[in-house]
């Protein structure tokens, strides 16, 4: 084809104005929204419905909670319930909308493309924050507007009133976004660019949490009151409302309220003072966020992200170099026969281990899927502490054993899928099969262990266990948790996938599930066994009164004489019961945890292959 | 005398207390490749966010077609283009709808840019698959849209970070064909490489930095004498300059073995 180029232009075409630009890049983010729409799988949409559904009821079931609650208000009470929504609903806002905005203002790809055009920088910005603004808007509707209606419609609030809802509205979600973004400019100058996607799957972990949290207060104040009434929380608390007046959630109930009782001109006198207070802040952020970017304060992707740097000594690092090179080359020249060095089995173990646990010590997005199991277990805690009873204690120790089983064999599931795209390196050292297994084994064991460990001593003494139950919970423990993380590491070789954009993806859902099921398995079978060593008061009296079964050629006969040669030895002496015990326990957790170990190795050696996916399409090498 | 396209007065950029680039002075006129050569680190990329208004300077000042990039910045990027080293595109566009966002962005006229993005992607051989969504490319096939989009605008001046990264032979090549062509119509060609053969072929001048310093600039010839050896490649003179000839001996040594 002939070489078509067109001659460079002398001088630059006429200028466009702000909207002009403005519609020009909404306009693209509309039409990647529509593409990604468009490529989407449909069980993504199946998945969406579902959720769209469980939200829905939730709503529903919360706004009638809200509805009944409102209606049993006093209208100054009111007021203060509607701060208080507001208040909720602004926190809320920042939270999220740092996300979004750390996610559209930082990690967003096209920033380097958009800067580089000659479009001003204002009006990026201004884009990139309606797409803040619209992840903004869920929350904002219903924590803003949605309570606003329902005044509304309880108190039969004239048709102007809506329009103070609109605009406190307006201006209650235009605040949090714009709050939403000067924090993260802060958020911005603390992470370096290669560290953003850490941030964002934390920012996401504790969004997690919070929601949870969320989903746990109606439950909590209906367990301690035995009912949920606001209102009654608010009736002796004037001053709190008075001070509230005083923030722009105040202002928000204040125009509201006004609109109720009629006062629709200073309703619009709060509701203005509010948008033009989010108006300041959206300038502020604005201007903060292109001198940032401008002056490097904030990078956008690479070099240190204004960091600074520590300066080392020019001709030093030269002459360190070139004396290791000199070493190295020179050790070549001398070695040149002895081709195969003699590795250690150990060394190669640790080697596997230590890059493993340096991960986990250096990405903060390990951190977190430890802190989210400790964090729901912290809820059994605090459940107990409230909820003290004999009974408890043995619930609670049950379940952080069982926790410490499903914790374990879901870190372990990891194991494989951390090494991401770098799974040829531990494929093609000759390292394969139990120096690389026993390595992952120790890595995920570990940490886990050592947490676990921490969690169910301390439990235990604080709700007073005995020391030498204690001492046994704790042995158990280890042993539980090694069993568990092979049964994990096996799943985790055989099924282990990475997504470059969700790098905590890291396993096939359906063995992840598959595992939680062996694992179940595995607890079973080892709860049969240690009856024998503990054999439970009330099993053992049920057993005496059964009567001798006798054998008969049919599947129930098979199954109750099974069972009842099963149980025989619970009636033996103590010291064969225990015997037998001690063999069947340990022989099963050996079947259990070498079985799998055993089979990971067998795989490992053959070689492992970490499944690349994407959201998007595999890219063609 | 051609006219000076990119200038740069006493530039420099520091974090913190670090000098990343510094005290640099350049002159890039028009019709001419300039090759911007220096080890690792040695601040090329940090010049080249500098000259594309990506970053501020910390010190001195920039002019793209007399334009100075920090008080005239939509002027003087109207006239330039930017192709860095890793193709960041929108994934979800395909390649011809990203051509045509490439063209509105720099108001090329509709009709026009039209015709350009279809001659463009036919000489990029991405005509095929120029519906496609850019997340199925490949990145050579990347690389060439952002090229495409970086030729649709006609500008005066283009920046290029490593470009043949990734380029098959024959996208290499008519890479350096498309550059030469832009010199030769009156563009300034900027281009940054490792690749010293490209830069002894292809560059009219060259400049080499080094801890962000230019230690030397001008064209092969003139570096070969201001080197002092004869008929010296443009690599032997930049390992002479950025000090690593240890290395190149020691390689040279063991590859006689």
């Amino acid at each position: 084809m002939k070489m078509i180029i067109p001659p460079p232009l002398d001088t630059p075409p006429a200028e466009k104005s702000f909207v002009q630009d403005f519609v020009l890049l909404l306009t693209n983010q509309l039409r990647v929204t529509l593409n990604t729409l468009k490529h989407q799988r449909k069980r993504t949409f199946i998945g969406m419905g579902i959720l769209m559904i469980v939200f829905l009821s939730f709503l529903i079931s919360m706004g009638a909670i809200s509805y009944g609650m409102l209606k049993s208000m006093q209208p100054e009470t009111v007021q203060g319930f509607l701060s208080l929504f507001f208040l909720v609903g602004l926190a809320s806002q920042i939270f999220f909308g740092l996300t979004a905005a750390f996610a559209a203002l930082y990690m967003s790809e096209d920033l380097e493309l958009l800067f580089m055009a000659p479009v001003p920088l204002r009006v990026v910005f201004a884009v990139k924050t309606v797409s803040v603004l619209v992840s903004n808007l869920l929350v904002a509707f219903l924590f803003v507007f949605l309570p606003g209606v329902f005044c509304g419609l309880l108190f039969e609030a004239k048709a102007s009133y809506y329009l103070l809802v609109f605009l406190s509205g307006c201006g209650l979600w235009l605040s949090g976004t714009a709050l939403a973004e000067l924090l993260n400019l802060l958020v911005m100058r603390i992470v370096p660019p290669h560290r953003s996607k850490e941030a964002v799957g934390l920012m996401g972990g504790l969004a997690g949490v919070l929601i949870a949290l969320v989903f746990q207060i109606p439950g909590m104040m209906l367990g301690s009151q035995g009912n949920l009434d606001i209102g009654t929380m608010l009736a002796g608390k004037e001053q709190l409302i008075h001070v509230m007046n005083f923030f722009p959630w105040g202002w928000g109930s204040l125009a509201l309220t006004s609109g109720i009782t009629d006062s629709f001109a200073t309703g619009l006198g709060w509701s203005l003072l509010i948008l033009i207070f989010s108006a300041f802040l959206f300038l502020i952020a604005l201007i903060l966020l292109e001198r940032g970017f401008r002056q490097g304060f904030i990078s956008i992707s690479q070099g240190d992200g204004g960091r600074r740097r520590k300066k080392r000594s020019v001709s030093s690092v030269d002459t360190t170099n070139r004396q290791q090179e000199k070493i190295f080359f020179g050790t070549v020249g001398q070695e040149q026969e002895a081709v195969v060095l003699p590795a250690s089995t150990w060394a190669g173990m640790w080697a596997v281990a230590k890059k493993d646990l340096l991960t986990l010590k250096r990405d903060t997005r390990e951190w977190f899927s430890y802190l989210i199991p400790l964090i729901i277990m912290a809820f059994f805690v605090v459940q107990f502490l409230f909820n003290a009873s004999a009974s408890s204690v043995s619930s609670l120790v049950m379940v952080l054993i069982m926790y410490t089983i499903m914790f374990s064999g879901n870190l372990a599931l990891q194991a494989f899928g951390r090494e991401g795209e770098s799974d040829w390196l531990l494929n093609s050292v000759p390292l394969a099969g139990w120096p690389v297994v026993w390595g992952k084994l120790t890595a995920a064991v570990l940490p886990t262990l050592l947490l676990m460990e921490a969690l169910l001593v301390g439990t235990s003494l604080a709700v007073g266990v005995s020391t030498s139950l204690t001492l046994i919970l704790a042995l158990a423990a280890i042993f539980l948790s090694l069993g568990s993380s092979a049964i994990g590491l096996y799943y985790s070789i055989k099924n282990c996938r990475y997504n470059p954009d969700k790098p905590q993806m890291r396993i096939s859902p359906s063995a992840s599930l598959m595992m939680y099921l062996i694992n179940f398995c595995f607890i079973l079978i080892l709860g049969l066994s240690l009856c024998y060593l503990f054999p439970p008061a009330e099993l053992v009296s049920a057993l005496r009164m059964l009567p001798s079964v006798t054998f008969e050629w049919n599947v129930q006969s098979g199954l109750l004489s099974g069972l009842y040669f099963l149980s025989r030895p619970l009636f033996w002496p103590a010291l064969f019961r225990i015997s037998l015990g001690i063999l069947l326990t340990g022989g099963l957790w050996s079947l259990i945890f070498f079985g799998f170990m055993a089979a990971t190795v067998r795989q490992s050696r053959k070689g492992f292959r970490v499944e690349l996916v994407t959201t998007s399409k595999n890219r063609l090498g | 005398m051609e006219r000076v396209l990119i200038r740069t007065n006493r530039l420099t950029k520091r974090y913190g207390s670090v000098p990343v680039v510094n005290d640099l002075n350049l002159e890039v006129r028009s019709g001419e490749i300039f090759g911007f050569l220096g080890p690792n680190g040695a601040g090329k990329t940090t010049t080249i966010k500098m000259l594309t208004g990506l970053l501020d300077p910390s010190e001195g000042e920039i002019s793209i077609c007399d334009y100075d990039i920090r008080r005239q910045p939509t002027q003087a990027k109207a006239l330039m283009a930017y192709v860095p080293d890793q193709p960041k595109l929108y994934n979800k566009l395909s390649a011809r709808e990203f051509l045509h966002l490439i063209s509105a962005l720099y108001r090329v006229p509709k009709g026009i840019a039209k015709e350009r993005a279809e001659q463009l992607l036919g000489m990029f051989g991405l005509m095929e698959r120029a519906d496609e969504l850019l997340e199925g490319y490949s990145h050579g096939m990347r690389q060439k849209v952002v090229l495409a989009g970086a030729l649709i605008h006609q500008p005066k001046v283009i920046l290029l970070d490593e470009p043949t990264v990734g380029l098959d032979p024959a996208s290499a090549r008519l890479l350096k064909d498309i550059l030469q062509e832009m010199a030769r119509q009156g563009a300034a060609v900027f281009v940054s490489t490792h690749i010293l053969e490209i830069a002894e072929r292809m560059c009219h001048r060259v400049g080499i930095l080094k801890d962000g310093m230019l230690i030397a600039q001008g064209s092969p010839e003139e570096l070969r004498q201001k080197v002092g050896h004869g008929g010296e490649s443009l690599e032997d003179i930049f390992l002479e300059l950025t000090g690593v000839r240890e290395n190149a001996e020691l390689i040279k040594s063991l590859e006689e073995e």
